[in-house]
């Protein structure tokens, strides 16, 4: 094994890799998209009255939470099309980022809801009453009162939840995309591995990066979101 | 459409797969927390220069995807090794290190990082009063610490290396792409002969499921039980 490492060769792999960074994007926006909708779903129905909602909720949180992502891929991606087949539906046509995208709505909506509920709750009590004292009505007074404060005190665990899904976002290639870690093992393939650490590395400084600026739009959107306003936490 | 005869039949192979999968995360738990509880004092302390190091690995960990963490570790590590061997004049043979060390080397330091940033807001969640009280009864700095204050840190710490420990069990299933036949890469192993997919994962599935829940019930009785140690702090 007399291999050496170039690492002087890191920054030139750089803008190649970064060739993907588009489609990285599109998974992570649509994923969350969905992600944070399908949390709201869930969140809706862990905080109503139906107690059956509640324990759906409850259950879909925990199963969620208990599932390794890769597991939830393989079982999509491999298992489900199987299923599908048996009862006559053909689902070959459908994108493999779709899967991927998929995959990420459902892992990462569990985070998003616990936080949209804890949020929630933790807006106080009062407020609720004020607003309806002053004659505004609940839907109203979710979206002029709680909403803007429950926001306010989520944003450092939404920008702690975007970063994770950012992250899990690599996985893409266990199914074949060519995202980012796609590209690069697509890259480290093409030179028999013999610059796969080299590559390897310089992927992971690409996630560092834009994982380190994600993290400081995060802090100052909330510094600027909860500028003048006062907490009003319970 | 459900094959029932390759469920019976792979079932005991998958059970002998759990052990691996606890083994790496217990093991990555106990090196990584132990860590993260050195990383946590030192940037506490501000221990010039090493503080800094530490703070600069944390972010590097917690912004790398651990799958490439551990391609990282798994193709840079055995040049390591072998180049220490040589320098000590022996010739180390890489195949006989498992690859199970690569992935619990690129698990721990993981959990290094994310349970420093825990025990680091857990002991700032102490109150000071406690450190002041153990000096004015004559205790040691590391007297006051190891008695006083790290009980009531653990107390707090709980609830979060709980959700990172379920975390860490979730990211064993990736050792898989280093080689490791720990859960997942056992049942893609059985399902691939006849595609078997579908009852291999929904398996695998329940699987991780009980882990989680009993894990999830382990750490509630713990916190429970070092409830007893919160009494009179964090009253920041």
């Amino acid at each position: 094994m007399g291999h050496t490492y170039d690492f002087a060769s890191i920054p030139g792999y750089i803008p190649k890799i970064m060739q993907a960074f588009p489609l990285t994007i599109e998974i992570l926006l649509l994923s969350l998209l969905f992600g944070l909708a399908l949390a709201a779903l869930v969140t809706i129905g862990s905080l109503g009255r139906n107690k059956v909602l509640n324990a759906v909720s409850k259950g879909y949180i925990s199963f969620m939470r208990g599932i390794p992502t890769l597991v939830l891929i393989f079982l999509l991606y491999l298992g489900l099309p199987q299923i599908m087949q048996g009862i006559g539906v053909d689902m070959s046509g459908i994108s493999k980022t779709a899967y991927i995208i998929a995959c990420l709505s459902l892992s990462s909506s569990a985070n998003f809801a616990e936080m949209m509920r804890a949020s929630y709750l933790a807006v106080d009590k009062g407020q609720r009453e004020a607003a309806y004292s002053v004659g505004m009505k609940g839907f109203t007074a979710f979206r002029r009162i709680i909403f803007p404060q429950a926001f306010g005190i989520a944003i450092p665990a939404l920008g702690n939840n975007i970063i994770m899904l950012f992250k899990e976002t690599s996985l893409a290639f266990t199914v074949g995309v060519i995202d980012i870690l796609g590209k690069a093992r697509a890259m480290s393939a093409a030179s028999y591995g013999t610059n796969r650490l080299e590559v390897y590395i310089a992927t992971g400084l690409i996630f560092w990066a834009i994982c380190f600026i994600l993290e400081k739009l995060s802090k100052s959107f909330e510094k600027a979101y909860t500028k003048g306003r006062k907490k009003a936490t319970s | 459409m459900i094959n029932f005869g390759f469920i019976v039949q792979s079932v005991p192979a998958l059970i002998k797969a759990i052990p691996v999968t606890l083994l790496m995360a217990f093991a990555a738990a106990a090196a990584g927390w132990l860590l993260g509880l050195g990383i946590a004092l030192i940037r506490k302390n501000k221990v010039p220069v090493i503080s800094q190091i530490c703070a600069v690995f944390v972010s590097f960990m917690r912004g790398v995807p651990m799958i490439i963490l551990l391609y990282i570790s798994y193709y840079a590590l055995p040049v390591v090794v072998y180049n220490y061997g040589m320098s000590i004049g022996r010739e180390i043979d890489l195949n006989a290190i498992p690859a199970v060390l690569y992935a619990v080397l690129a698990l721990m330091l993981d959990q290094a990082a994310y349970s420093s940033e825990i025990f680091r807001s857990a002991l700032s969640a102490v109150d000071e009063g406690q450190m002041e009280a153990c000096y004015s009864v004559g205790m040691t700095k590391s007297q006051a610490l190891i008695r006083i204050v790290l009980p009531q840190a653990m107390a707090i710490a709980v609830p979060n290396l709980s959700g990172l420990f379920l975390g860490l069990v979730k990211g064993t299933s990736l050792a898989y792409y280093v080689g490791v036949y720990e859960i997942t890469a056992t049942a893609n192993l059985l399902a691939m002969p006849a595609l078997n997919f579908i009852e291999a994962y929904v398996m695998t599935t329940i699987i991780y499921e009980i882990i989680s829940f009993i894990f999830n019930k382990l750490f509630r009785g713990c916190e429970n039980r070092l409830k007893r140690f919160r009494a009179g702090a964090s009253a920041a």
